[in-house]
C-alpha cells in the first residue's frame, strides 16, 4: 500500500516540477487546480472514513473477545517471567502483561520471525493481549519499548506443540 | 568574477532578501538557523555512528550507544526546533512587532538546555532516550548516576521553557497586531466580518505558539513531576499518566517543528514563483483544524497501552488521519499550485524547498499508515517509526531549513549558487535520504524493532544499507555546505553595516486590553472566586486528609484563587491603567516561573515538614496564593488574547499535577 502511494506521490512531485518552468497564468492554474481540489477533498475524505471505519472492526485490544487460557506475563530488567511457556498448536491464549519496574514492550514473533503484534508492559497497569497460537514452533517474545542498556537482550522463548 | 559562477538564470525577485527582518534582526536568521544546521550534522554523525553499530560495522557499547541515542534524538529535535523558530521569527518580522531581546532569551534558554543535555549524557552516562518515560530515570540499572536524570530534566525544563518565551512573544505580537486571537486565526474572516485577514504565516505562527504554549505547560508538568521524584524517592507517579504527558509534550513539539516551517514556507516560496499565498477560507479552514487535530493526535504513541481509555483511541486514529486532510489538500496543494507554471528557476534554495514538501507528503503518508490501529500492532516502536520522521524531519523540514539559509547566502552574495553544487549536492541528499528511510521501511515491515543497540536477528544487512545510503546524503549535504562557505564569505564581503535598532517596517502594537472587561466577566470571575474558595474548597481540604491527589488538588485550588483574585483587581479600569505599564518582560516571566515553582512547591518533601507547624502550614498556603497572584497580574498584564491563555494553562498545569502525582 505505502509503495503504491510513494510512486503516486513521486508522479505527482515529478510532474509538476516538469510544468514548473512552464509560463502559464495564475488564474488558469486556479481555475483548474480549485475545481480538482475538490475531489480530493472528497476522496481523502472518504478513504479516511472508509479506512478508520475498517480499522475499528480488527482492533488488538482483548476486552470483550473470547478470552483463552490466561498466562501472567511479567517484564523487569531485563528478563520475561512468564506462568506458562508451553502451549498447544491453536491455543488461544490471553496474556495478562505487566511490569515490575520501568515501561517495557512485549512483543510477540511466530516461529517464521514475524512479528504478530505487540502489547506494552507497564508498572501499576495490566495490559490484556489475546493471541491465538496458530503455528507449531518457537515463539520469541522481545522487548520493545527501551528500558535500559540490555534491552535489546530482553528476549525470551516459548513453544507450541503440534496438536 | 564570483557572479560568473552563478549559470542558473533566476527568477526577478529570487535574488532580492524576501521579506523579513531587516538590519540587526536579521542576526536571528543567522543565528537560529545555522545553530541548527551545526547541531544537525553533529547530530547526524551521531547517528551515522549508530547504524553502522547496528551494522556490524563499528563496534560501540550498548551502553555508549544508548547514550548516543538519547543525545541524538533530544539534540536533533531540539536544534530543528531551534532552526524552525529562528525562520518562522524572521519572516514574521516584517509583519509584527516581535522583540529580539526575547527571541535571544529564547535561544539561551534552548542552547542552556542543550549544554545540560549534553553533560547529563556525556558525564553522568544518562541514556533512557528522549522519551524519559518515567520511571526509567530512575532505575539506571547502574548504567548513570542519580544527578545525570536531576540535570537532563532540568536541560528540558529550560528547551520547554524557551519554546514557551517563544510561542507567547509571538502570540502577544501577532493578536496585539491583529485586533485578538479570533481575528488573527481568520476566524472573522471565515464570518465574513473581516476583508482584510492576516497573512497565512501569521495564521500559522499563531496556531503554532498556542499549541506551543499548551505543550510547553505539559511539558514542564511532567519534567517537574519527575524532579520531584528525582528529589523525593517516595513520590509515586502514575505511569500511564506520565506516557500521556510526555507524549503529548513530545509528540506536538515534532510536529510543530514542521508548521513552524511552514510558516516559513508561506514567505519564501511566494518570493520564488512570484505568486502571492493569500489567506483563503480553506487556509483558515485548514489552520483551525490543525490546531484541534495536533492535540488530539498524540494518543496514537499509546495505542498499545490497552488501558488507555478507549475514546482516546478513537479519537487519536481519527484525528491522525484528519490531521492530514489539511496538509494534503490545503497547504501542499496549494504550494503546487502555486509552483505549477509559475517560470520556476531551479536554484539551490528553490530545490531544496521543492524537495521539503515531498518529504513532508511521503513521510506524513507513512505516519499515517502507522496511525491506523491494526497496522500499529504490527509496526509499533519498530524500524517503521524512524523511517516516518526521519522522512518528514530529514527530508521535509531539513530541506526547508537548508532552503532558508541558501536563500539568505545567495541573496546576500548577490548570486545563485553554482550550478554543480545546486544539481549534486540536492541529488545525493534525495538519493541518500531516501535509501536511508527506504532501508528502516522495509525492516520496519518485517517487524525489526527500533532502538536496538544490536541488529535484530539477521537484519545487519539493512543496516548496512542504511549505512551506505547515510553516506551518500552526507556526501550531499558537504557539497551543500562547502557552497554555503563559499556564499558566506562573498555575502561577507558585501556586507554593510547594520543599522543600530530595531528593523523597519514595525508595525504599532493594538491597544492592549484587559482578560477581563465587561461588568459581566468580572461579575463570573468574582463568582467563580467565591465558589472555589465557599464550596470546592471544603470537600477537597476534607478529601486530602486520606488522598495525596486531593491533597495537591487543595493546592490547586489556593493557586487557583490567587491567580483569580489577582487578574479580576488587576482588570478594573483604574488598575489596568497601571498594569499596562507595567514591564512586557516581567510580566511574560511572572506568568512562567510563578506556575513553575508552584509545582516544584508541590513536591511532598519540600511541604510536608512546614504542614506539621499551623503557622508554617499557613505560609507555605499564603505562599501559593501568592503565586497565583503573580501569575494573575502578569496574565493581565499580557492582555485579554495572551493572558487568558497562560491563565488556564497555570490552572491546567496545576490540575494535572494533581492528578499524576502521589505519595510523598
Amino acid at each position: 500500500m505505502f509503495v503504491v502511494i510513494v510512486i503516486a506521490l513521486t508522479a505527482a512531485f515529478t510532474v509538476v516540477a516538469l510544468f514548473s518552468r512552464e509560463s502559464v497564468p495564475l488564474e488558469r492554474v486556479q481555475e483548474v487546480g480549485y475545481r480538482l481540489r475538490r475531489g480530493w477533498l472528497v476522496f481523502l475524505a472518504l478513504l479516511g472514513v472508509a479506512t478508520v471505519g475498517t480499522s475499528l472492526f480488527f482492533l488488538p485490544y482483548a476486552e470483550g473477545t473470547r478470552p483463552g487460557e490466561t498466562v501472567k506475563v511479567t517484564g523487569g530488567q531485563f528478563y520475561w517471567s512468564m506462568s506458562r511457556t508451553s502451549f498447544t498448536e491453536g491455543a488461544r491464549v490471553r496474556f495478562d502483561v505487566t511490569s515490575a519496574d520501568v515501561n517495557h514492550g512485549f512483543g510477540l514473533y511466530d516461529p517464521r520471525g514475524k512479528l504478530l503484534g505487540s502489547v506494552q508492559a507497564m508498572p501499576g497497569y495490566r495490559n490484556r493481549l489475546d493471541v491465538t497460537l496458530s503455528t507449531p514452533g518457537r515463539y520469541l517474545v522481545s522487548c520493545l519499548e527501551f528500558c535500559g542498556v540490555d534491552h535489546h537482550r530482553m528476549i525470551r522463548y516459548f513453544k507450541v506443540v503440534e496438536r | 568574477m564570483e557572479a560568473g559562477r552563478a549559470s542558473i538564470p533566476l527568477h526577478a525577485s529570487a535574488l532580492e532578501p524576501m521579506p523579513g527582518a531587516r538590519g540587526r534582526d536579521r542576526s536571528v536568521g543567522w543565528l537560529f538557523a545555522g545553530t541548527g544546521i551545526a547541531v544537525f550534522v553533529l547530530m547526524g554523525l551521531l547517528g551515522l555512528t549508530m547504524r553502522l553499530t547496528q551494522a556490524e560495522v563499528l563496534s560501540v557499547s550498548p551502553a555508549w550507544f544508548y547514550r548516543l541515542m538519547t543525545l541524538h534524538g533530544a539534540g536533533m529535535l531540539t536544534g530543528a526546533l531551534l532552526a524552525a523558530m529562528g525562520m518562522l521569527w524572521f519572516v514574521l518580522r516584517d509583519t509584527v512587532r516581535l522583540t529580539l531581546v526575547k527571541v535571544l532569551w529564547s535561544y539561551a534558554l534552548i542552547v542552556g538546555g542543550v549544554v545540560l543535555v549534553i553533560v547529563a549524557v556525556g558525564v553522568g552516562g544518562f541514556a533512557t532516550g528522549w522519551t524519559f518515560l518515567s520511571p526509567l530515570p530512575f532505575e539506571s540499572a547502574g548504567e548513570w548516576r542519580p544527578w545525570a536524570a536531576d540535570v537532563f530534566l532540568l536541560g528540558l525544563v529550560l528547551v520547554g521553557t524557551g519554546f514557551l518565551v517563544f510561542c507567547l512573544d509571538v502570540l502577544m505580537a501577532t493578536t496585539s497586531a491583529y485586533g485578538g486571537v479570533t481575528r488573527t486565526l481568520g476566524v472573522k474572516f471565515l464570518r465574513g466580518r473581516d476583508s482584510n485577514p492576516p497573512p497565512p504565516a501569521v495564521i500559522a505562527a499563531s496556531v503554532v505558539s498556542i499549541e506551543g504554549a499548551l505543550a510547553s505547560a505539559v511539558g514542564t508538568t511532567v519534567l517537574v513531576a519527575l524532579l520531584g521524584r528525582a528529589i523525593d524517592s517516595g513520590v509515586q507517579i502514575d505511569a500511564l499518566w506520565a506516557k500521556n504527558l510526555t507524549y503529548f509534550f513530545g509528540h506536538s513539539v515534532a510536529n510543530l517543528i514542521i508548521y513552524l516551517a511552514v510558516g516559513m514556507v508561506y514567505v519564501m516560496l511566494p518570493h520564488y514563483v512570484g505568486r502571492p499565498w493569500k489567506t483563503t477560507k480553506p487556509v483558515v479552514i485548514g489552520w483551525m483544524a490543525t490546531l484541534v487535530l495536533v492535540a488530539t493526535a498524540y494518543s496514537h504513541h499509546l495505542y498499545m497501552d490497552f488501558v488507555q481509555p478507549g475514546f482516546a483511541q478513537y479519537i487519536s486514529t481519527t484525528a491522525s488521519f484528519a490531521a492530514a486532510l489539511p496538509v494534503a489538500v490545503v497547504t501542499i496543494y496549494t504550494g503546487m499550485m502555486l509552483i505549477w507554471g509559475s517560470s520556476y528557476r531551479w536554484t539551490l534554495a528553490s530545490t531544496l524547498l521543492f524537495l521539503g514538501f515531498a518529504g513532508w507528503a511521503i513521510g506524513g503518508s507513512a505516519a499515517v499508515i502507522d496511525s491506523i490501529i491494526p497496522l500499529n500492532f504490527r509496526l509499533h516502536n519498530s524500524l517503521w517509526v524512524p523511517a516516518h520522521f526521519h522522512t518528514y524531519l530529514l527530508m521535509g523540514v531539513i530541506m526547508w531549513i537548508l532552503a532558508f539559509f541558501a536563500h539568505l547566502l545567495e541573496s546576500g552574495a548577490g548570486r545563485s549558487a553554482a550550478r554543480m553544487a545546486s544539481i549534486a549536492g540536492p541529488a545525493l541528499m534525495l538519493v541518500g535520504g531516501y535509501g536511508l528511510v527506504a532501508a528502516w521501511y522495509v525492516s520496519g515491515a518485517l517487524g525489526v524493532p527500533r532502538r536496538y543497540a544490536a541488529h535484530f536477528g539477521d537484519t545487519s544487512g539493512y543496516s548496512v544499507i542504511g549505512s551506505v545510503f547515510t553516506v551518500i546524503f552526507a556526501l550531499g549535504l558537504l557539497v551543500v555546505l562547502v557552497e554555503f562557505g563559499r556564499l558566506a564569505l562573498e555575502t561577507w564581503r558585501r556586507r554593510v553595516p547594520a543599522p543600530i535598532g530595531d528593523s523597519a517596517g514595525e508595525q504599532p502594537a493594538g491597544r492592549l486590553r484587559p482578560p477581563i472587561e465587561t461588568p459581566l466577566q468580572l461579575t463570573v470571575a468574582v463568582a467563580a472566586s467565591v465558589v472555589a474558595a465557599a464550596a470546592l474548597l471544603p470537600p477537597i481540604v476534607d478529601a486530602s486528609e486520606v488522598s495525596a491527589q486531593f491533597h495537591h488538588l487543595a493546592h490547586s485550588v489556593y493557586f487557583f484563587f490567587g491567580a483569580l483574585v489577582a487578574v479580576a483587581v488587576a482588570c478594573t479600569p483604574p488598575m489596568f491603567d497601571r498594569v499596562r505599564r507595567w514591564s512586557y518582560g516581567a510580566a511574560l516571566a511572572a506568568v512562567i516561573v510563578a506556575p513553575t515553582l508552584m509545582l516544584f512547591a508541590m513536591i511532598p518533601s519540600l511541604y510536608e515538614e512546614m504542614e506539621r507547624h499551623e503557622a508554617l502550614h499557613a505560609l507555605y498556603h499564603m505562599g501559593l496564593i501568592t503565586l497565583g497572584v503573580i501569575t494573575g497580574l502578569g496574565a493581565a498584564r499580557l492582555g485579554r488574547s495572551v493572558g487568558r491563555i497562560v491563565f488556564v494553562l497555570s490552572v491546567g498545569m496545576a490540575t494535572m499535577y494533581a492528578a499524576g502525582v502521589t505519595g510523598g
